[in-house]
């Protein structure tokens, strides 16, 4: 064979294989071909064979030749196969298409009822203005819902709450304070609480309902004043509402606070009570043993589903209590 | 407290707006609950203005009370109202005699009245703004004087009346009719006014029908007193009523008044219904009439308090302007309580009035310091945040229930219960939150909830020992569906198991062992409930509602619920890092054929003690009860797992756990493997 002879072979089977390579249509198909032609048997090196029948020197061009066949090819192989696997990988695309409007497999909502939410709101801020969440009994005795709140037996101040009274001589506290004096007895000043809880009032109209939650908070340190109260009070509407609130104090009677004061908030031009607050009592300190001289003290506690019901615009008060679904699962 | 604008004219000049006045008012702690403008024919443009008034404030009960208040605001001279002494034209011969209770009695008898006359017509306009009902001259002139001064008066039929009167306690079960009707039966702690007979008033709440005037009434004998707030103090709410006079008197009526209002009275009769009058007659306890305190304020530790910086002369002309007769020494003023304030007897009652008249909202406002605190999470918002993040919705429901849900699954012993309950259904409180949960559900059922998810956080009440065990509880219940229908694939109905699901998870969150026991809950499905044991004790329970309920609550479907006690939780400490293995995880499949009777949690127990020092963990992937299998058997699947800290497992270490675990198995149980 000469060298000529060889070129032209080697020319065709370029061609051939490219065309090959070309009309394949899966990558095994290719993979065949590749063999045929590259594989140890293929057609390439069954020329590759024929070499030594060339003159010596023309054997060196003729490998060179060989070689730049080879490379040719292999470039070729290598491009129809990411072509054929992109060509594949599209094809698989366009069969697992699937209509993404169809709704999502959701899990069941939960929801918080919303007093709990607000508890926590308000808790919150207090809680980062270093207060203590407290607690204490629902069933309470008169000494801690009354008395030793400076609410003496009989006094009318007493008619203020409408109170429920148990088969074991207590009663169901009407307000959160007693907590404020059980914490006292337990632990000694400073002391910056904050109590929410259930209540109980026996009252039952459009506007009242016989349970309802208050929040109660006290602060007793070195230098606590009236002036910190309404400070203390501001911050919190504005965090609470999360703007600026038009809030206004006046004078008001609470048995264990002296000065007492009711604060008001601008609601839709009008002013609407929102909080009782005020300096603690001074027979209040002492009942519980703390130094007068040193300490004073306020206090403040507000009505939670009125809160509630500004802040989410909730009509009706009896709402809170119906556990309706279609109501609690808004919040 | 309702009045007429115009009637404060009397007692002040004032030339300011009702709004003004109001805003005034409220601003000072007379709250103005309302006002309504209006034109009287002999009022003329006038102002109906409605107070609700503090219990600490029994001078805001009076129009004078009012002005009075005005008149330090407005810094103007305030007029006492014309009352003439009409001398007695005959001597009265009645005896008083008065106790510590009642210090202070006046009166007088009028003689050839006539009842037949008008009340005068701005009397009788104002009253009817004050919304008093006219009933005769000499009713209508002490309610008059009630309204004006804030002095109960009361006239009795003279002529009704036999002998002497006194004022004393009630015997002990002593009987009377009030006007009104009502026959009460005193205690010894009520205060009354006496003839020689019997009681012919209930002191500072009602007078007697007996002695009472009637329109044949010719001669009165008209009462002007003081009772101490202490003495009348909840006797009219003992009985379920309050008056007028009771309302005052309770708050404290003006001790130094009583002489003057009855000849202002005696005035207006004289005025109206004509007649003769006695003497005026009289009893005083002096030891017994409230003191003028002295009370000193230290106007540095007012404006430490207040945050403010009034000044000495300003403090000095705002306790005088009150009527407190102010002192000052140095730093500090002394002052004596008027006899119309009961509320002022301490300095920060002082200091309130200060701030009072400076103005609440004028008071400066300063921020309060944070301290920073290092802050947990409560049990209760792990709990319910668990809960809501797997579709459950939170629900409060009262603490007090029916007799009826509480005979159905309250628990029965010595139950705490209102005495004066809102209504029968409302009159235990609830020793557990399970009917709370059902009736929510019912009624979301009702208006066609039919999957529910519910749980509620509340306190549960049991006496015992006659102490009340107080436990804060969360409860829950699930029905219906685990989850939505899916548009390739429907949903299933909640099981038993998936509540336990639900409990473990809550669970997992804290820092406790607990265990499964049986439950006893007579409510609950005897075969499908567990209750939940911490060392020992029982803290809450899981289960199906038993089926009788399920039926007798008209459900039509299983319900699942359970509860558990929260003060029992123990919230793990902040995460820290521990080690963990990097070594590969060998697990092997086993079957065992056991009997009927042992439980999963015995026969994983078994093989946890005998699995060896590398066991990781087991599942069970399968129990199956039927075909091929004795009817006293069951098989159960599982998957036991092991792993070391240090080196990948020989296949032969494995073998030798399995094959431990196999004899075990066999000698404690007599199970035999299957695979």
């Amino acid at each position: 064979m000469n060298l000529d002879t060889l070129k032209k072979k080697i020319s065709d089977l370029q061609s051939k294989a490219i065309n090959d390579f070309s009309l394949s249509k899966s990558k095994t198909e290719l993979d065949d071909s590749y063999r045929s032609f590259l594989g140890k048997k293929g057609e390439v090196n069954l020329l590759l064979k024929t070499l030594g029948s060339l003159p010596q020197e023309k054997r060196k061009e003729a490998g060179k030749i060989l070689n730049e066949l080879k490379s040719v090819l292999e470039e070729k192989y290598l491009g129809t196969s990411i072509s054929l696997a992109s060509t594949a990988n599209q094809e698989r695309l366009d069969q697992e298409r699937i209509d993404s409007t169809l709704p999502g497999f959701q899990d069941l909502k939960g929801s918080s009822h919303p007093v709990s939410e607000t508890i926590r709101e308000i808790c919150d801020f207090f809680e980062r203005m270093g207060f203590d969440v407290e607690s204490g009994p629902e069933a309470e005795i008169d000494y801690y819902n009354f008395e030793a709140l400076n609410v003496p037996e009989d006094h009318p101040a007493k008619d203020m709450h409408d109170t429920f009274y148990l088969n074991n001589s207590g009663l169901l506290r009407t307000h959160t304070s007693p907590v404020q004096i059980r914490t006292m007895e337990k632990r000694d000043a400073p002391h910056r609480i904050i109590c929410p809880g259930k209540v109980y009032r026996k009252d039952s109209d459009l506007t009242h309902t016989p349970m309802f939650h208050q929040i109660e908070g006290l602060v007793v340190e070195e230098g606590a004043s009236f002036a910190q109260l309404k400070g203390l009070l501001n911050d919190f509407l504005e965090d609470f509402f999360g703007e600026k609130v038009e809030l206004r104090f006046r004078p008001s009677y609470f048995p264990f606070t002296e000065p007492s004061a009711e604060a008001d908030i601008r609601w839709k031009k009008n002013w609407l009570e929102v909080l009782g607050c005020g300096m603690v009592h001074p027979n209040v300190l002492k009942g519980v043993g703390v130094d007068t001289k040193k300490y004073s003290g306020f206090a403040f506690g507000l009505g939670v589903e009125r809160m509630a019901m500004l802040k989410y615009d909730i009509p009706d008060l009896r709402a809170f209590f119906e556990n309706d679904l279609r109501f609690l699962k808004q919040f | 407290m309702q009045f007429s604008k115009n009637w404060l004219g009397e007692f002040l000049d004032i030339n300011l707006s009702t709004e003004e006045i109001c805003s005034q008012l409220t601003m000072a702690g007379l709250e103005v609950d309302g006002y309504e403008n209006c034109t009287s024919k002999i009022t003329g443009k006038d102002s109906i203005i409605n107070l609700d008034i503090t219990p600490n404030r029994g001078d805001g009960f009076s129009v004078l009370g009012v002005a009075r208040e005005l008149s330090v605001i407005n810094n103007l001279k305030l007029k006492l109202p014309v009352a003439n002494k009409i001398p007695g034209s005959f001597k009265d011969d009645m005896g008083i005699k008065v106790c510590s209770e009642g210090p202070i009695y006046y009166g007088r008898t009028l003689r050839g009245l006539s009842l037949k006359s008008k009340t005068l017509p701005l009397i009788a306009e104002r009253l009817k703004m004050s919304d008093q009902k006219l009933i005769d001259p000499v009713v209508d002139i002490t309610n008059y004087i009630l309204l004006e001064l804030g002095q109960p008066l009361h006239a009795f039929d003279r002529d009704k009346l036999n002998g002497n009167i006194s004022v004393r306690l009630a015997k002990n079960k002593e009987l009377i009719t009030l006007l009104d009707d009502q026959e009460l039966i005193l205690d010894s702690d009520c205060l009354i006014i006496s003839d020689e007979q019997e009681a012919i008033a209930f002191a500072g709440i009602m007078g007697g029908k007996k002695s009472s005037v009637t329109k044949t009434t010719s001669s009165i004998f008209l009462e002007s007193a003081f009772f101490n707030p202490s003495s009348v103090r909840g006797r009219a709410r003992r009985f379920g009523f309050q008056t007028d006079a009771s309302l005052r008197f309770e708050r404290g009526v003006d001790y130094k008044i009583q002489e003057f209002a009855l000849d202002r009275a005696s005035s207006l009769l004289e005025e109206t219904v004509g007649g003769s009058f006695g003497n005026t007659i009289g009893a005083i306890k002096k030891t017994a009439i409230p003191k003028e305190s002295k009370i000193t304020v230290s106007l540095e530790r007012s404006n430490k308090v207040l945050g403010t910086d009034i000044s000495l002369q300003k403090a000095m002309r705002y306790f005088k302007g009150l009527g407190l007769s102010p002192e000052r020494s140095d730093n500090n003023i002394t002052v004596s309580s008027p006899s119309w304030r009961y509320d002022i007897n301490i300095e920060a009652d002082l200091i309130e009035e200060l701030a009072r008249l400076e103005g609440y909202d004028s008071l400066p406002q300063t921020s309060l310091t944070p301290v920073y605190k290092k802050r947990n999470k409560t049990s209760e918002e792990v709990l319910s945040e668990s809960l809501i993040s797997k579709g459950f919705n939170e629900i409060i429901s009262y603490s007090f229930i029916s007799p009826e849900d509480h005979d159905l699954f309250g628990e029965q012993d010595n139950t705490l219960q209102v005495k004066n309950p809102i209504s029968q259904n409302m009159s235990i409180m609830r020793t557990n939150l399970v009917s709370g949960l059902l009736n929510s559900c019912i009624y979301n059922l009702n208006h066609g909830q039919n999957d529910q998810r519910l749980f509620e956080i509340g306190n549960t009440f049991i006496q015992k020992n006659k102490t009340v065990q107080e436990t804060k509880t969360l409860a829950g219940i699930i029905k219906g569906n685990v989850s939505d229908d899916y548009w390739n694939e429907k949903s299933r109905e909640s099981s038993f198991y998936d509540l336990k699901g639900i409990v473990l998870d809550l669970l997992e969150n804290f820092e406790v062992q607990h265990s499964f026991k049986s439950a006893t809950n007579k409510f609950l499905h005897p075969g499908m409930s567990s209750s939940i044991v911490f060392n020992n004790k029982s803290v809450g329970f899981l289960g199906s509602l038993h089926p009788e309920y399920v039926e007798k609550l008209g459900l039509k479907q299983d319900i699942f619920i359970f509860s558990l006690e929260i003060p029992n939780l123990i919230n793990k400490p902040i995460t820290s890092y521990r080690e963990f293995s990097r070594q590969p995880l060998t697990s092997r499949d086993l079957a065992f054929l056991i009997n009927k009777e042992i439980t999963a949690e015995t026969l994983q127990q078994v093989i946890e003690s005998s699995a060896g020092k590398f066991f990781k963990d087991i599942k069970i992937f399968d129990v199956y009860q039927g075909k091929g299998i004795t009817d006293d058997k069951k098989s159960i699947a599982l998957s036991v797992s092991w792993q070391s800290m240090k080196n990948t497992l020989l296949d032969s270490d494995i073998d030798t756990a399995v094959e431990k675990i196999v004899n075990s198995v066999k000698s404690k149980l007599g199970g035999e493997l299957r695979i």
